[in-house]
């Protein structure tokens, strides 16, 4: 049965066809059709953020952590273009985000309107699609196809431009019939799995090398089993983080930049990598040229455009991280690593402890585990407490640490967090991020107090952008130029913004601070004061190759 | 610059199809030559070709890459010793 509807109207229709439940946005006159709709439309929340970038953020985190398509609204010209920079992280990071924004009336475009801007031609580079809206009649369709596009296959950003006369148009509109439409057909297994199995069977010094395809593909059970039958140990990537027990006999650690040094000794010396999801990115190998020099490659991934993208790779398996494990899980024989094991066992070394004072980052995350029992899920910003919790929390559940990898985008965690949130509503979620990160979106805070949105902040308080600092001390001859950033009282900020904060500036208040913070219902702010000079070892220099760490010297003074 | 592979893409007659797949390889900053682009035979289809200076596995990168740009049906890439024997509009795929 067909009805006739607007544009926004069909919009709004389509979204929660498609199964949405929370819009992320920030009104403005070329969206305004769409605003005028959205109150018809209970099912379908709006979160209005502080700043579209959050909006961007907000809804690639509700995806990272739900599975489903995230959602962002905004307006033309300005409101288009702050969103720029969260598509860009959804894009590297395979997250699959909808941003819909409006566009000055079809007669005036490519005039130079007010608000016009080309975001189309701004967001080509970094959405797996994107559409200007021509005519309402094509309105629905490109809905359903922007949303298929974003969630198959390997998920990412899409963007769908629909000018203002055309959320005001009216058409007459018929619903999709039935749910959402069916996923794109899985590919098929490609060759390469027996072959695997041969060089798994063969292999003296193997590893597992798991990253966020794990994740995106739940391929969890299946990548234990795996591990767990031939005893091949394991290593996360970044975004591979929380993919793996961190409790597993078999777990090593993460990789590449910062990785610990055996881990990175390990890929040193190992024979074989099985990849599982993740795109050998130079973060994780380093100078490529030396990145594992003994390795045969196994690489197992959804995109086959990744597949000796990097690295050369003996056997490139393409199709989805979870079939393909369960698959190798049936096709290798089981086996022991056990004197492989033993000898990187040899290679760990004693934890350099970065710190001086007694509010480590260690004792900081290590109280939050604590005290949420390891149930909650931790949102990072990108600096050195990012490496820090990526060293140091032992993630449990999968799926639980959430990061902007490939974009490294400081500001992420805030806004990031309440998309999380409202994906798991019933769960603790922090957001950790440093005093340079935390200040570029902490204007979302009104947004958690206006919507309810529960996230406990945790800001690492160094007094500088710590890893340039880092980056200063190590490369450019301790000039620390530009890098001392200065903060508000942050207690105060709370309060200016009627949360609970604190701030922690020894280990003695630290248990007590961080489970108030948990049982306070809401949003809450605590500011962790730590060592100006605390530096993440080990570090593999950039350009440099994993088997040459700077190592821990002794701890630096505190400036203070 | 000496071209090394010719390179042919179909890919829908559409100017978002076509800027994606420009996008694709202009941000692979490989040095290109002899842009064309006219109809492929096929309704609805357009080919784009032009001769680029790139070692077999760049060359292999942005395929791969190309196939993977929304609106592109099939990319082929093939070496040349000269770019002066055919031009890869002309090439059959
Ligand atoms: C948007 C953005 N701008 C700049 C950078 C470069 N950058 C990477 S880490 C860093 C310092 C981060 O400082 P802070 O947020 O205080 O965290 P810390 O490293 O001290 O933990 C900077 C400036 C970035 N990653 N993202």
């Amino acid at each position: 049965m067909s009805e006739v509807l607007t544009g926004a109207q069909i919009l709004c229709r389509e979204l929660v066809a498609a199964g949405v439940d929370v819009i992320f946005g920030y009104p403005g006159g070329a969206i305004m059709p769409f605003y005028h709709a959205l109150p018809e439309y209970p099912g379908l929340r709006h979160v209005l953020v502080r700043h579209e970038q959050a909006a961007a953020h907000a809804a690639d985190g509700y995806a990272r952590a739900s599975g489903r398509v995230g959602v962002c609204v905004a307006t033309s010209g300005p409101g288009a273009t702050n969103l720029v920079t969260g598509l860009a992280t959804a894009h590297m990071d395979s997250s699959p985000v909808l941003a819909i924004t409006g566009q000055v009336g079809r007669p005036m475009i490519g005039r130079d309107a007010f608000q016009e801007t080309d975001v189309i031609g701004l967001t080509l580079p970094i959405t797996k699609y994107n559409h200007l809206v021509q005519d309402i009649s094509e309105l629905a369709a490109i809905v359903r196809e922007a949303v298929a596009i974003a969630r198959d296959g390997r998920p990412g950003p899409v963007l769908i431009d629909v000018p203002k006369d055309v959320q005001n148009q009216k058409a007459a509109y018929t619903p999709p019939e039935g749910k959402a439409a069916a996923p794109a057909p899985v590919p098929p297994l490609a060759q390469g799995v027996d072959e695997a199995a041969r060089l798994i069977a063969e292999a003296e010094r193997p590893l597992l090398m798991i990253g966020h395809g794990v994740i995106l593909s739940g391929a969890y059970a299946e990548v234990r089993a795996l591990a767990e039958k031939t005893g091949i140990p394991v290593i996360t990537t970044l975004l591979g983080i929380s993919a793996f027990p961190e409790s597993h006999p078999l777990h090593l650690g993460m990789p590449g930049m910062h990785g610990e040094v055996h881990v990175n000794r390990a890929i040193q010396h190992a024979d074989l990598i099985v990849g599982i999801g993740l795109r050998f990115d130079d973060r994780v190998t380093g100078n490529l040229a030396a990145f594992a020099p003994r390795a045969k490659i196994v690489h197992v991934e959804l995109d086959r455009a990744e597949v000796g993208k990097n690295v050369p790779v003996a056997v490139g398996i393409v199709g989805d991280a979870r079939q393909i494990t369960q698959r190798l899980v049936e096709a290798v024989r089981p086996r022991t690593c056990e004197a492989w094991v033993a000898e990187i066992r040899g290679f760990v070394r004693p934890r350099a402890e970065a710190f001086s004072g007694d509010l480590s980052p260690e004792a900081i995350l290590a109280s939050i585990y604590e005290a949420t029992g390891g149930s909650c899920t931790i949102v990072t910003d990108v600096g050195q407490h990012q490496m820090w919790v990526a060293k140091h929390y032992p993630y449990q559940r999968p799926n639980t640490h959430i990061t902007s990898g490939g974009l490294g985008t400081m500001g992420f965690a805030v806004p990031a967090a309440m998309g999380v949130h409202l994906a798991r509503p019933g769960e603790l979620v922090w957001a950790i991020s440093g005093d340079g990160g935390f200040q570029m979106n902490m204007a979302e805070i009104a947004t958690m107090v206006q919507e309810g949105l529960s996230v406990k902040m945790a800001i690492f308080n160094n007094g500088y952008l710590g890893m340039v600092r880092q980056w200063q001390q190590f490369f450019h001859e301790k000039r620390y130029s530009c890098t001392p950033i200065w903060s508000p009282d942050y207690v105060k900020l709370a309060e200016a913004y009627g949360i609970a904060g604190w701030r922690v500036e020894n280990r003695g208040q630290l248990d007590d601070v961080v489970r108030r913070a948990n049982a306070t219902p809401g949003p809450a702010l605590v500011e962790f004061v730590i060592a100006q000079e605390a530096n993440v070892y080990p570090m593999i220099p950039p350009g440099g190759s994993l088997s040459e760490p700077i190592e821990a010297q002794p701890a630096a003074t505190p400036a203070r | 610059m000496q071209a090394s592979h010719a390179v042919s893409v179909l890919l829908d007659d559409d100017l978002l199809a076509f800027n994606r797949a420009i996008g694709v390889v202009r941000r692979r900053n490989l040095p290109v030559q002899g842009i064309t682009v006219g109809p492929s035979g096929q309704a609805g289809v357009l080919r784009l070709a032009f001769f680029m200076q790139a070692d077999d596995a760049n060359a292999m990168r942005l395929l791969r890459q190309l196939e993977k740009a929304h609106g592109v049906h099939s990319v082929t890439v093939t070496p040349v010793s000269s770019p002066s024997l055919t031009h890869p509009s002309e090439a059959v795929l």
